[in-house]
């Protein structure tokens, strides 16, 4: 349950630093992103990406907590490269998932 | 000759990594599936009824039983192991050592009687987890060879990243529409660096699991070569007792157990009963670990005759000795739940494709111009390719398979199930000497779907009026039908391999149909 957290957040993270690329953004959105949307989407990316490593250690502490974080970096890093290479266009609606997720997991942890 | 350092780090990634990728390969397949290990031995014996809890009062009456096995069938081995049952696992597992040149003992028992467990037999998961590390070789030749195999995969890890040039740019591209030779360099490379933490984790940890006897000159300039002497000064297991030489008569253990339980507030997990039949005889609880990274059991010693505890070994590993049994803790990955075990079973699947995708890039790079013969080298590495990246999911197919059909009467019948494993492995490795290759890897990869179908269908043909929990069974033979599935999906994948070149002709002719209209 709580690894969801890190899974969820980590997704949103790579998707972000993914789509700060013109590669990956112009299989998405038609053409490369400007400076500034690059330069939003790369320090999100990082920004969430740091966001999942203090998630895992809040919920699971500092012994499994970074090997939780690096597990879910690995998973949801191979769910998003499958994803943008067969069917980019499916970001679109798996990033609110993958936020809903995430929100839904970390309330229930919480509560 | 004067090449540059990226260069030379290349030819040595491309070559430590051919010479050591086939043991790799069967390493990493193994090693992913020992993650599930207790669940393959349950699948494998498929009468095995959970119960809903031990009590300590089953566990002492079941350790009472077992002493009583041990002394009419066993009274001269050395050690005794009895490894306690579980709810998961409502059994008595006993293994003895005997004196040295003679094969140790093992059998199961019903906790209840005390009678021989009605089980068909197999070595289930254990097989698996056992070729790891030995590659089902003489111990000390299959761990060497392993050993070396990790090492040299350092060296293939370190100078791999140092090679890959846009290990950044290049982080979520894998790129489909390109050359072949392309793609599988993609692929390599996505496996590679996305779980790159859990390769260089794995394969470290790996080594230093065994790194004493790789290096052990530490151990024997302090220890003069005794081993236990240093595992019981760093707090890994209890003193060792000697042998006093005079024959004693061993307390009755199940006290033991329930002071054992009433000492650690963990689960039991075995006894060792150490020189049970002399007058210095010792008796140690050994509990399974608690929740955390670190890999050390708990344990109580008793003395044998006596039933008096002599020694409480719990936590205060000193930092090298906590260090190392952290490092065994993250490689086995005990401590992780079900969720985590799951990304770390992903997470070997990873390590087995970047090892498959690398030897078939190395073919792949290599391909003959049409019309030109290839070469020995080409061929020798193809088939060995093929002879493993088939063959040994193939055999493990068939190990499934074995399973199921084998008679249960049948004499040596684990031992049978072990050949199976062996001879379905080497027929598919001979079809990597078929000469159109690309027939070849779609055919053998077909096979193995079909085997890994064949399985289930066996399975509910077979075991359904044996399983306890049907939608247990029906889970793993899902995950069984996945690993079909996807074995099919390479199969096709392999089938339509030429079909870019092929569309691109198709759709040239159209293009240019019109332009003749119009001209």
């Amino acid at each position: 349950m709580t690894l969801l957290v890190s899974l969820g957040v980590s997704f949103l993270g790579f998707a972000a630093l993914c789509l700060s690329m013109a590669r990956h953004h112009q299989a998405v959105w038609s053409g490369p992103p400007d400076r500034h949307r690059t330069l939003t989407l790369r320090a999100a990316g990082w920004g969430l990406i740091a966001l999942s490593l203090a998630a895992a250690i809040r919920f699971d502490g500092w012994n499994v907590g970074p090997v939780d974080w690096l597990g879910s970096l690995i998973g949801a890093g191979l769910l998003l490269i499958v994803v943008q290479s067969y069917r980019p266009r499916a970001l679109l609606w798996m990033t609110p998932v993958a936020a809903a997720i995430a929100l839904v997991a970390a309330l229930g942890s919480l509560v | 000759m004067k090449q540059g350092f990226r260069q030379s780090m290349a030819w040595l990634h491309t070559w430590s990594g051919l010479v050591v990728g086939w043991v790799l390969f069967a390493v990493f397949v193994t090693g992913t599936a020992s993650y599930y290990r207790a669940e393959i031995s349950r699948w494998m014996q498929p009468e095995l009824k959970r119960e809903a809890q031990v009590t300590p009062e089953a566990l002492a009456a079941a350790a009472d039983l077992a002493v009583v096995h041990l002394q009419t069938h066993a009274g001269a081995a050395r050690t005794w192991f009895v490894t306690l049952p579980t709810p998961e696992r409502p059994l008595v597992e006993l293994f003895w050592r005997n004196k040295p040149g003679t094969p140790p003992g093992h059998v199961l028992l019903d906790p209840q009687t005390g009678a021989p467990a009605a089980m068909r037999a197999t070595r289930g998961g254990d097989f698996f987890y056992r070729f790891h590390f030995e590659l089902n070789l003489a111990p000390l030749w299959g761990r060497w060879i392993v050993g070396i195999c990790a090492m040299v995969m350092l060296v293939a890890l370190v100078s791999g990243v140092i090679t890959h040039r846009r290990i950044f740019a290049d982080f979520f591209t894998l790129r489909r529409d390109k050359a072949a030779q392309r793609g599988w360099l993609d692929a390599h490379n996505v496996s590679g660096v996305l779980a790159l933490p859990f390769h260089l984790m794995i394969t470290y940890t790996g080594v230093v699991t065994l790194a004493l006897m790789y290096m052990p000159w530490g151990v024997t300039a302090a220890y003069k070569g005794d081993q236990f002497a240093y595992f019981a000064e760093t707090g890994q297991i209890t003193k060792a007792r000697p042998a006093a030489g005079q024959p004693g008569t061993l307390a009755p253990v199940g006290p033991m157990v329930g002071r054992a339980l009433a000492t650690i507030p963990e689960p039991l997990e075995r006894l060792t009963i150490v020189n049970p039949r002399d007058a210095n005889s010792t008796v140690v609880a050994v509990f399974e670990e608690p929740h955390g990274l670190s890999h050390e059991h708990p344990q109580v010693a008793f003395a044998g005759t006596s039933g008096d505890v002599v020694e409480v070994l719990s936590g205060g590993l000193k930092p090298a000795a906590k260090t190392f049994t952290t490092m065994v803790g993250l490689h086995e990955a005990h401590f992780a739940g079900a969720a985590l075990r799951v990304l770390f079973f992903l997470c070997g699947l990873m390590g087995c494709a970047m090892v498959g995708s690398g030897l078939v890039l190395w073919t792949v790079a290599r391909l003959p111009k049409a019309g030109v013969a290839t070469g020995f080298g080409w061929r020798l590495v193809h088939a060995l390719n093929l002879g493993t990246i088939a063959g040994l999911p193939a055999g493990i197919a068939a190990y499934f398979l074995a399973n199921r059909l084998l008679p249960l009467d049948l004499g040596a019948r684990a031992e049978r199930e072990v050949w199976v494993f062996f001879g379905a492995w080497l027929a598919v490795a001979l079809v990597g000497l078929w000469p159109a290759p690309r027939r070849a890897w779609r055919g053998a990869l077909a096979l193995v779907a079909a085997l890994f179908v064949a399985v289930v269908i066996v399975d509910v043909a077979t075991a359904r009026a044996l399983w306890d929990d049907p939608a247990w069974f029906l889970g793993f033979d899902a995950a069984l039908l996945a690993l079909a599935a996807g074995f099919a999906l390479v199969s096709h994948k392999v089938a339509r391999f030429a079909a870019p070149r092929r569309m691109r002709r198709v759709m040239e002719a159209p293009a240019a149909a019109p332009q003749m209209g119009r001209a």
